[in-house]
């Protein structure tokens, strides 16, 4: 019996890590690029979040095509937010970028909800279930988990087949190699911190495809919290590292919560974010550079 | 080929060049000496534009280039082999190399340029495959010049390129620099501490004290004064 639930939910978790995974890739790549610590991170996710919301329910538009609209609109915010604010702060001290990018977490929350209020949102795209060993899981979900899966795949792509992406793993190495070698620094600079945003707010969607229910201007904050445990899981820099981050995540979040759920006396759900901050503390203190690093 | 005229430049608020002026002329090692601390690898970096200049004017081949991007000096033909390397170490040599070919121009040149490379350093074909962080200091600084050599420079500068090596891998750097000049005609700006061994390799010198230049001449004569020596080298 509980060994049944574990692995159901097991599943579940995987599924879940998969899009844990690329809901943190945009945080990664922009730390690792820029050495900025995106703090409003969740924000974005409530903004794709938004995006699916709004286009399923006003114009009936299903989620799968609301991720090349979002992608479109996190790219545009990504790089008004570089040219307006980031690129004065790369040379500023850390402290000068964690406010910055705390304010725009901010700012994007009360401009959601000046624009959509601050009620709980929730859409209900029906398509179907499959029914797997030991659990049943919806399309939706299933959808999410391969959108995920398929994104990772071209990014993986892009960095390592294009001279774009080629160009930005340079500047992750080593900045002033990549300057020697004609590299357009502050170009590479840009483009990351807007494909990081684009990636963020994409992999917004896609978490309401998984939990379609909840959307609202102030959802983000728990998200910031995991994709920082996530990234600091898969080394803080690397965006590979980050989804594979995400799906130890996703399965030791469910696992845990199972195992909890037979706990007498606990509330399961609060338990399981003790037991991930926990982990955060655990690994920074034996692995700080991420489980997947050997050194 | 490169005029530096009245360059100021430095970081944050402290100013570190305080009106510079030196001439390569074309096809020649011209060497910046001094020790350490007193803006050499300031003022290459400001001639490659990764720190920009406050004041004063940077010509080669007849343009002014002072407000150019690094990038763009790239794509004209100026390189610079960085103190302290800056390899990418994940990557491999091979890849390392491909970077080097980064600008389109010297992209179509890419495979004459590995040819090229793997000519003067036989040990980086080699070790094609490895990472650059695996190799040795020695490798590691010949990979940094193949680099560099990768972008198709006419004017390559190098920071301090004998640091940190064996004294006899010091003599093949030097070696190397000479053949860049002879075999493939570049010309070159050279930083260095080893004043003997630059004064050799050297058409021209400068040296550098406290962000100014106090002092030029043909290396021969240069190295024929004892004051020169006793009061900037201390050889
Ligand atoms: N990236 C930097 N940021 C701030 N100060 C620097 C930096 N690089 C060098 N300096 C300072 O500038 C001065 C000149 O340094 P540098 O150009 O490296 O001298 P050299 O190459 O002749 O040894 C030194 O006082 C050094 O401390
Ligand atoms: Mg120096």
């Amino acid at each position: 019996m509980i060994l049944e639930q574990l692995i159901g939910n097991l599943i579940q978790g995987l599924v879940l890590g998969a899009i844990y995974g690329m809901a943190t890739m945009g945080l990664s790549l922009i730390f690792g690029v820029l050495r900025v610590v995106n703090v409003g991170h969740g924000a974005f996710i409530m903004v794709g979040a938004f995006i699916a919301w709004w286009l399923f329910s006003a114009l009936g538009v299903i989620p799968i095509l609301a991720i090349p609209v979002a992608l479109v609109i996190g790219l545009a915010l990504g790089f008004i937010f570089y040219y307006s604010v980031l690129r004065r702060l790369i040379k500023a001290p850390e402290l000068a970028s964690l406010l910055a990018t705390f304010s725009i977490g901010v700012l994007l929350e009360e401009t959601a909800k000046l624009i959509f209020g601050s009620e709980f949102r929730g859409y209900n795209w029906a398509v179907g279930k499959i029914t797997l060993p030991m659990t049943v899981l919806p399309m939706t979900k299933l959808y999410a988990c391969l959108g995920s899966v398929l994104i990772a795949v071209l990014l993986y792509i892009w960095f390592n087949k294009t001279r774009a992406g080629t160009a930005m793993r340079s500047v992750v190495e080593d900045s002033e190699g990549a300057k020697v070698c004609g590299v357009n620094v502050e170009g590479v600079y840009a483009m990351s911190f807007a494909l990081g945003i684009g990636l963020t707010v994409v992999s917004g969607v896609l978490l309401t495809m998984f939990i379609p229910v909840g959307i609202n201007p102030y959802m983000g904050g728990p998200y910031t919290l995991k994709a920082f445990v996530i990234a600091v899981l898969g080394g803080l820099a690397s965006p590979y590292g980050a989804f594979f981050g995400g799906l130890v995540f996703g399965l030791i979040e469910n696992g845990s919560y199972t195992l909890f759920a037979f706990l007498p006396g606990v509330e399961p759900f609060a338990l399981t974010r003790f037991f991930s901050c926990m982990m955060l503390l655990v690994i920074l203190l034996i692995r700080p550079t991420g489980l997947l690093r050997a050194k | 080929m490169l005029k530096v005229e009245n360059i100021e430049s430095g970081y944050g608020s402290m100013q570190v060049l305080w009106q510079p002026s030196l001439e390569v002329k074309k096809g020649s090692i011209t060497s910046l000496l001094g020790p350490n601390g007193v803006g050499k690898s300031t003022l290459l970096r400001t001639i490659l534009g990764s720190v920009e200049p406050w004041h004063g004017r940077i010509t080669y081949e007849g343009r002014d280039i002072t407000p150019l991007p690094t990038h763009k000096k790239v794509d004209l033909g100026i390189t610079l082999v960085p103190e302290g390397k800056h390899l990418f170490v994940e990557m491999t040599v091979h890849e390392n190399l491909i970077m080097g070919a980064y600008r389109k121009e010297a992209f179509q040149h890419m495979h004459d340029s590995l040819k090229l490379v793997y000519a003067l350093f036989p040990v980086l074909k080699e070790r094609d495959k490895q990472k650059a962080g695996s190799l040795s200091g020695g490798e590691q600084q010949m990979l940094t010049i193949a680099r560099a050599l990768m972008t198709k420079p006419k004017l390559i500068m190098l920071d301090e390129p004998s640091q940190v090596l064996a004294p006899k891998l010091v003599g093949e750097v030097f070696e190397t620099i000479e053949r860049l000049k002879a075999e493939i005609g570049l010309t070159i700006l050279l930083v260095e501490q080893n004043a003997e061994a630059s004064l050799k390799a050297a058409d021209y010198v400068y040296i550098m004290h406290e962000g100014r230049i106090k002092a030029e001449g043909g290396a021969e004569e240069i190295a024929a004064s004892r004051d020169m020596r006793e009061a900037y080298l201390g050889i």
